[in-house]
């Protein structure tokens, strides 16, 4: 897991806002549209880190279709120390 | 120029953009992260940036040292374009995921 959290969150292009939308949503689990908004991201670019980091197994979704909100996983957590020590970087 | 010495330098250089596209994007990753994990990526990437600028030099562009290779062994020369074919690939895939 360790390896998949520094691949997916600091060897890609879309590495760094991967890094700010699991930060946020540890603060407060949201969904897609929130996300985006509060990121001031664009929707789309939102929802496809949000299915990579999902098929990455990094957050989980919970809820309904469209209103669906997002969440770090267990396994996410049995390995925080690894996302933050990432986080870190990114103010 | 025969046509498989051509496929072998558009190779070449295409691995030289796909490697300037990988660094650009790890380099900048990793004045982002500092940390080793991208600094392995982005010493990885320039490295063999430097591999594939040096080989499309010394088998193309380089007068003495091209033509000397191409008549003296012809079959080396093409066997080491395939490596540069097979080295597309693998930088084609790396780029792929990276890019996402």
């Amino acid at each position: 897991m360790d390896g998949v959290l520094w691949y997916v969150l600091t060897g890609t292009r879309g590495g760094e806002n991967r890094v700010r939308i699991i930060k946020a949503l540890e603060e407060r689990p949201r969904n897609a549209n929130k996300l985006a908004e509060a990121l001031d991201l664009d929707y789309t670019t939102v929802r496809h880190h949000l299915d990579v980091l999902c098929d990455n197994d990094v957050l989980r979704k919970q809820g309904g279709d469209y209103g669906a909100i997002y969440l770090p996983t267990d396994r996410a957590r049995q390995h925080w120390d690894t996302v933050e020590q990432i986080m870190e970087k990114v103010e | 120029m025969s046509l498989w010495l051509q496929v072998i330098w558009v190779a070449a250089a295409l691995n030289i953009v796909l490697l300037l596209g990988l660094s650009y994007v790890w380099g900048r990753n990793y004045t982002r992260f500092r940390s080793k994990h991208t600094l392995g990526l982005a010493a990885f990437g320039v490295v063999l940036l430097a591999e594939n600028a040096t080989a499309l030099y010394l088998f193309y562009f380089n007068p003495d040292l091209s033509a000397w290779i191409a008549a003296q062994a012809p079959i080396a020369h093409r066997a080491i374009g395939a490596l540069r074919l097979l080295e597309l690939v693998a930088i084609g895939f790396l780029a792929w995921i990276t890019w996402d």
